[in-house]
């Protein structure tokens, strides 16, 4: 077997060999179950959405493989469908911006002034809801908007209002609100786990060496959370362009998103349609990644984030 | 309106049929297993639809009912208002015929599922015009329905719908309708509307409720435009009803997900009209909430009837019969309607409602006119289906 060797080591297999090539492979044995299960159920379905895609329904419900690209034709040309696309993108990033804004203060404080043994006890608070059903708890936001819900009794108990507001729900704030309360804990988590690690003396450091706290805060703290704030970026923000419960809830006739126009194909057993702009949002969403993967490494999100 | 029924009377009214029905039924069945000859055969030999075999009149190959005494379980894909609980539960103890049931969100989604599991399912329901499609596409058994001693309690219009006769048998066992009409609170809403058109009056921004289904919600806007086939629309035809819906927008609460959604807005006063199936008004009623007028619009109406399709090729179609001889009993049925209150074609669950005192509340939701159904436009699958998607998700969409 032809070797290298190097000083004060074993020999090394040179590359091209046989025994290098097998020692590759048995590096790359242990991600075989991972690979497996991305082709398995993300790979291989994507692949099926995207053929049918590519096909068309007949006026008799029927599949026909009738190769064609009409169906994607129709996400660019029909005006509503990038309208609606470009209001989910604004939505989507509203709501990660949000839920940032509302979820880095909370685990900010938690971190540095709550005892560990409460910090469990607020974390449980956050996923608490989870045990419930996401259906009931975005049913128990129309209980608590609606034009006789609890929020307009308590307006209108404390004499804010003089008449209950019918501009809590059913629109687009209502969607927003609602999607915020409910993407509130994966951000929380995110950013937790990752605060969690960080030494809060170095924030002392910094301003002893004269640095303003806003500027510790962006140049010190910000920096060492990255990992944190952008996985809580993917977890909201993704989850969102596939949202459909939330707008068909509280949104009306107003709040559609491109999950609902897409939902409509498929109940109207217009599957190859309803798979077209599937795909589209799915390369939208790969793209995404693809974006993020370049600005974060992926043991940063496992190991940290 | 007329005043609701006390909603305890009809606990006590329910729980009096489903106990007769399950005493009932039970005698009947110990005396049908003794008393049917073909019965007496064993129920592992019976012929299997799978099978292909043909031995029911018409040349059909469903099962037939000298499978009377088979037991086991079946794949039901259905609606949860075609069954209740203690009604299979005492089927499933005195006959020992389980269900499996699948829910069914509507009559696409049944018919892409079918086509795609096929055998899996051994039985279905559908609505309307969707009945001789599942047929056309060879998904479905064409049978014999005077097989079912049960099927001489139904209305007789009911045993012989053209819609659903083919020269191999018929295709479903028929089981409810209702006619789509319009529900609104008088208190807020007058003159009173006989139109369509009141969906689209700005006076009621926000104030309608109705199913989000955009194929039907179409046909509402087909009929208010005066298009006789609303499933079935030219492109022009598709415009205009695209017109009204977005007349129809702004005035849209929210799109209900499901007819206790339409309640809870009306109950609550957010509503004050919405589109609905008979009976819509006494659920509101029924749980506290205004009285509510109702009216069939001017310009026709879509409605729906339903019925149970015997599978071809499922795996455990010898207990469908069986099963339908059982569950269509005019007791179920008329404890069913008590449970969901609207009009079924059993006439012998009608007799039963009459002299539970009844009556009113029968007769209110149609429950004696099933002639009615002839004078709607039926659901059913439509060549415009994918215009009237994009049309409504271009209104609905930003």
């Amino acid at each position: 077997m032809t070797t290298e060797v190097r000083s004060g080591t074993e020999p090394v297999p040179l590359a091209g060999s046989a025994a290098g090539f097998l020692a590759r492979v048995g590096r790359a044995a242990p991600a075989v179950p991972g690979l497996l299960v991305l082709v398995v159920l993300f790979l291989i379905p994507m692949a099926i959405m995207f053929v049918f895609s590519l096909w068309r329904t007949n006026p008799d419900f029927d599949i026909v493989s009738d190769w064609n690209l009409n169906n994607y034709a129709r996400f660019f040309t029909i005006g509503t469908y990038l309208r609606t696309f470009g209001k989910t993108l604004l939505m989507a990033g509203l709501v990660t911006t949000a839920g940032l804004a509302t979820a880095l203060p909370f685990a900010y404080f938690l971190v540095r002034y709550v005892s560990k043994r409460l910090q469990r006890a607020v974390l449980l608070a956050v996923i608490v809801p989870f045990w419930t059903s996401y259906l009931l708890r975005v049913y128990a936001w129309q209980a608590i908007l609606g034009e006789r819900g609890a929020l307009n009794q308590f307006l209108m108990g404390v004499g804010l209002i003089k008449e209950p507001s019918t501009l809590l729900v059913y629109n687009d704030l209502g969607v927003f609100v609602v999607l915020v309360y409910v993407y509130f804990p994966f951000a929380a988590l995110a950013l937790y786990a990752a605060l969690e690690k960080f030494d809060f003396n170095q924030l002392h450091a910094a301003q002893d060496l004269g640095a303003r706290p806003d500027q510790a805060f962006r140049h010190i703290l910000l920096p060492q959370i990255r990992a944190g704030i952008i996985t809580a970026c993917i977890f909201v923000f993704i989850p969102i362009l596939g949202e459909f419960l939330t707008p068909t809830l509280v949104g009306g006739a107003q709040g559609s998103l491109i999950a609902n126009l897409i939902v409509n194909f498929f109940r109207g057993a217009q599957i190859p349609e309803g798979a077209a702009l599937a795909i589209v949002v799915a390369a939208f969403v790969t793209v995404v990644l693809i974006v993020f993967r370049r600005s974060l490494r992926v043991e940063d999100v496992v190991a940290r984030g | 309106m007329s005043s609701p029924i006390d909603s305890s009377l009809s606990r006590r009214q329910f729980l009096r049929a489903a106990g007769a029905g399950a005493v009932a039924l039970g005698i009947g069945g110990i005396a049908a297993a003794c008393s049917t000859p073909a019965a007496t055969s064993s129920p592992s030999s019976a012929p299997s639809t799978a099978a292909g075999g043909s031995s029911a009149p018409g040349g059909s190959a469903a099962p037939s009912a000298s499978q009377a005494a088979a037991t086991g379980t079946f794949n039901w894909m259905t609606w949860s208002d075609h069954w209740y609980q203690a009604q299979l539960d005492n089927i499933g103890s005195n006959a020992n015929i389980k269900t499996n049931i699948t829910e069914l969100a509507d009559n696409s989604d049944g018919y892409t599922k079918l086509k795609e599991v096929t055998g899996q399912l051994d039985m279905i329901s559908g609505d309307a015009l969707w009945v001789p499609k599942y047929f056309e596409s060879g998904l479905i058994e064409a049978w014999d329905i005077n097989q079912l001693a049960v099927s001489k309690q139904l209305y007789s219009i009911a045993r012989s719908f053209e819609i659903w006769t083919k020269p191999e048998g018929y295709l479903g066992y028929p089981f409810g309708w209702s006619p789509v009409q319009i529900y609104y609170d008088p208190a807020h809403v007058s003159p009173a509307p006989d139109s369509w058109q009141v969906l689209l009056d700005k006076k009621y921004a926000k104030r309608v409720v109705v199913e989000n289904q955009p194929v039907e919600i179409m046909a509402y806007m087909g009929k208010a435009a005066g298009v006789k086939d609303p499933y079935n629309m030219t492109p022009d035809e598709v415009l205009q009803a695209k017109d009204l819906l977005k007349q129809l927008k702004p005035n849209i609460l929210r799109l209900a997900q499901q007819n206790t959604d339409t309640v809870a807005a009306l109950k609550s006063g957010e509503a004050w009209i919405a589109t609905g199936n008979l009976g819509t008004d006494t659920r509101v009623k029924d749980q506290g909430g205004p009285a509510l007028n109702v009216f069939t619009p001017k310009e026709g109406t879509i409605g729906w009837m339903d019925s149970e399709m015997i599978v071809k090729g499922g795996a455990n179609t010898n207990v469908i019969l069986p099963f339908l001889e059982l569950a269509e009993q005019a007791e179920y049925v008329a404890a069913n309607f008590i449970l969901n209150g609207r009009p079924l074609f059993n006439e012998a669950a009608y007799k039963i409602l009459v002299n539970q005192g009844q009556q009113e509340r029968a007769d209110r939701f149609l429950y004696n006119k099933p002639e009615t159904v002839l004078t709607m436009t039926l659901k059913g699958p439509g060549a415009s289906t994918q215009a009237a998607i994009d049309a409504f998700n271009e209104v609905f969409g930003a």
